[in-house]
């Protein structure tokens, strides 16, 4: 009888939520500790400093108004140097010997692919991979449903700039500069898709990360008679692109997928640089809509140097507030599954920053839609509405 | 067919000009190894360190005047040059003198320290944002029938060219250039002829690290976006200082050439015409490479030495 009653009590205890649930990783009454792998010394370092710069600047804002149901949020950052198998060492330290709750950003398309085995293992979610990369959102891949993306995909971003030029100009001879890495593989994957769906060949031309002259590929650009060319590069890569073609005098129409949005290439570029058109998957950092006008700010309140201030930095600023927003659905009683249902509660979700995003059990993509921003007379302007 | 040459010609014209900044920095390689037999494996950094200090220069002397003009420039790679005779010192001293009787094994981990180090100060010091430097030359070319040249590119041409022919002459024709020869061969036997080796290592090192920050000066408006990863291009160099023949002056222009025009034509012409190159792009040089030393171990220029027991 004492033994039905013992264990009676135990089944009301259970009942009653009296019995402490074990505590998620990286939680406590006071804060919430989340885990970031940049690139702080390899050939991207300028983003690794600069992102996880504009998270911590929103994080510090959300910390000053009492933090996410009253937790601050406290970022460790551990460096990979764009190196797959460092990425996958410096998670494992954050995941095991940190105790992160979850991954944040994380740059790179190659690391993050890297990464995919342990957040499975270990059922980190990883938000707003700082890629834009189209198989970060894809759901049949591993580790798939704890990645939610925030980027509209390079595939996606190359399709539309196709569909773009062909609109304009139904004879168009196109032509791709793309890395010869994952990015370029998932801009391969969207020109494909472009070239079935139009009948055309797209010329494609590669080169390797770092490389700095970009002669011949030019030159076949050239020998192509082509009207329009893609560069699928970061930021060095478009800028010498264009300026090799103006002093071959071979002047097609010159668009860019992803990094190239940067503004220092059409400043770079100078007079070869005019009408180049990049896409762009959240409001101009500059624009007047509440986001931008928020991060603009915070930048001033919390003393941000000039030269941080930008794409990157509102990159990462913005991709904070999906974070935040993530968290704050979670409710009070976070977990690992309490985020990723709040994520997934998404419905056409206005953060100010991203154009709105819907995350459910079925699509983690974030923004699917691009708009054109070209260069003219050495400012960037955005040319077209939202394009999906 | 005229398009396929002219385009041929351009080519050869590019790759000539990508041939030469591997020969400056391939130049850098051969200096110390001639004297020392060391491989300095923190060339390519010292170009960076040349070049951000040069950058340095001109923004100070620009904040300073407003709009840059030829003085400018001329003025900031002349400090550029008086920082890189004392930074070749300062190298001498904290790298070569305290292992002068080390194993060179140990002076060549030495090298690949000092590249990890330098990199890390830089980066420290100028930050993590990377710079835009700006061309001496603005982006004016010249055309020449069908073929187009940067001036730019025509300046580092003219400048291997220069560097490489004012080495030779110093290195096989003054007598400093000869005591460095014999310092090489046999320093004990040099220092019993009366030979300063400590002055003549100082004088490679400075050497050494003029060519390399003129190379970073005139290679950083080149590659548009100057950061701590120029360095890594001393690693594209280094096969051509092979190809050349370590430790030969002229090798180091004509391996860097042969490279060069390689790579760019690999990247042009056969990938237009066969699809199957753009897959092995970046290997062709090195089978260049191999071919060469299977025929000529030493590389094309390099003087086979035989050691006697």
């Amino acid at each position: 009888m004492k033994k039905i009653i013992g264990v009676l009590i135990v089944i009301g205890l259970f009942g009653s939520g009296c019995v402490k649930r074990a505590p998620s990783p990286g939680i406590t009454d006071s804060e919430i500790l989340i885990g970031n792998v940049q690139d702080l010394s390899g050939p991207m370092k300028e983003l690794g400093a600069i992102i996880p710069n504009g998270s911590n600047m929103y994080f510090e804002y959300i910390n000053d108004q009492g933090g996410v149901h009253g937790r601050s949020i406290k970022m460790l950052i551990e460096d990979h140097q764009y190196n797959p198998q460092k990425a996958v060492v410096a998670i494992k330290k954050l995941i095991e010997k940190d105790q992160v709750f979850c991954m944040f950003q994380v740059i790179g398309t190659s690391p993050c692919e890297a990464i995919r085995p342990i957040l499975a293992e270990t059922g980190t979610p990883l938000i707003a991979p700082a890629t834009n990369s189209g198989t970060m959102s894809d759901l049949t891949k591993q580790a798939g449903d704890l990645i939610f993306h925030t980027d509209t995909g390079y595939d996606r971003q190359a399709e539309i700039l196709v569909d773009h030029i062909m609109e304009k100009n139904s004879d168009a001879k196109i032509g791709l500069v793309y890395q010869d890495d994952d990015y370029g593989q998932n801009v391969l994957l969207g020109i494909s898709r472009a070239e079935s769906k139009y009948g055309v060949t797209v010329q494609k031309e590669s080169y390797q990360r770092g490389a700095v002259d970009f002669k011949g590929q030019t030159m076949n650009l050239l020998k192509g008679g082509l009207t329009d060319v893609i560069i699928a590069g970061i930021v060095r890569e478009p800028v010498v692109i264009m300026k090799t073609a103006e002093a071959m005098n071979f002047k097609p129409n010159f668009y860019g997928t992803g990094p190239t949005i940067d503004a220092r290439v059409g400043k770079m570029a100078g007079s070869a640089g005019e009408g180049f058109t990049a896409t762009n998957w959240s409001y101009m950092w500059n624009s007047d809509y509440p986001g931008p006008k928020l991060y603009r700010d915070l930048c001033e309140k919390y003393d941000i140097p000039q030269p941080y201030i930008g794409l990157y930095h509102y990159y990462g600023f913005a991709t904070a507030m999906v974070l935040v927003e993530g968290l704050n659905r979670a409710g009070k009683n976070l977990t690992r599954n309490s985020l990723i249902k709040g994520l997934e509660s998404f419905n056409e979700w206005e953060s100010g920053t991203f154009p709105p995003i819907t995350y459910n059990r079925n699509d983690h993509a974030g923004v699917d839609k691009v708009q054109l921003v070209q260069m003219q007379n050495g400012e960037q302007v955005v040319i077209s509405d939202w394009l999906e | 067919m005229t398009d396929i040459l002219s385009g041929f010609g351009q080519e050869i014209i590019s790759g000539i000009a990508l041939g030469s900044i591997y020969a400056l920095i391939a130049l850098g390689f051969t200096m110390i190894f001639k004297a020392t037999e060391v491989v300095n494996f923190a060339q390519g950094d010292l170009m960076m360190v040349g070049a951000y200090v040069n950058f340095f220069f001109v923004s100070t002397f620009l904040s300073n005047s407003g709009e840059p003009s030829a003085w400018t420039f001329m003025v900031a790679l002349l400090c550029s040059i008086i920082f890189s005779v004392l930074f070749g010192l300062f190298l001498d001293f904290i790298i070569n003198r305290p292992l002068k009787d080390a194993p060179i094994f140990s002076v060549i981990m030495a090298t690949l320290s000092l590249a990890i180090i330098m990199r890390a100060l830089v980066a420290m010091i100028a930050g993590p944002i990377s710079l835009m430097p700006i061309s001496p030359f603005g982006d004016n070319s010249i055309t020449i029938g069908i073929i187009v040249i940067s001036v730019l590119d025509l300046s580092i041409i003219a400048s291997a060219i220069i560097l490489v022919i004012i080495f030779y002459f110093i290195f096989h024709y003054t007598k400093w250039g000869i005591a460095m020869q014999a310092t090489s061969e046999d320093p004990v036997a040099a220092q019993l002829m009366g030979i300063p080796i400590k002055k003549i290592y100082a004088l490679v090192w400075i050497f050494s690290a003029l060519v390399a920050t003129l190379s970073g000066v005139l290679l950083a408006p080149r590659i548009a976006l100057l950061d701590t990863s120029m360095g890594f291009l001393g690693l594209k160099a280094f096969p051509a200082a092979v190809l050349g023949g370590f430790g030969s002056i002229p090798g180091a222009i004509v391996g860097g050439v042969i490279l060069g025009v390689i790579e760019t034509i690999s990247l042009g012409t056969l990938s237009f015409h066969f699809e199957w190159i753009k897959e092995i792009n970046d290997i062709i040089a090195w089978f260049v490479l191999i071919a060469v030393l299977m025929v000529k171990p030493n590389g094309l220029f390099g003087i086979e030495k035989v050691k006697k027991v």
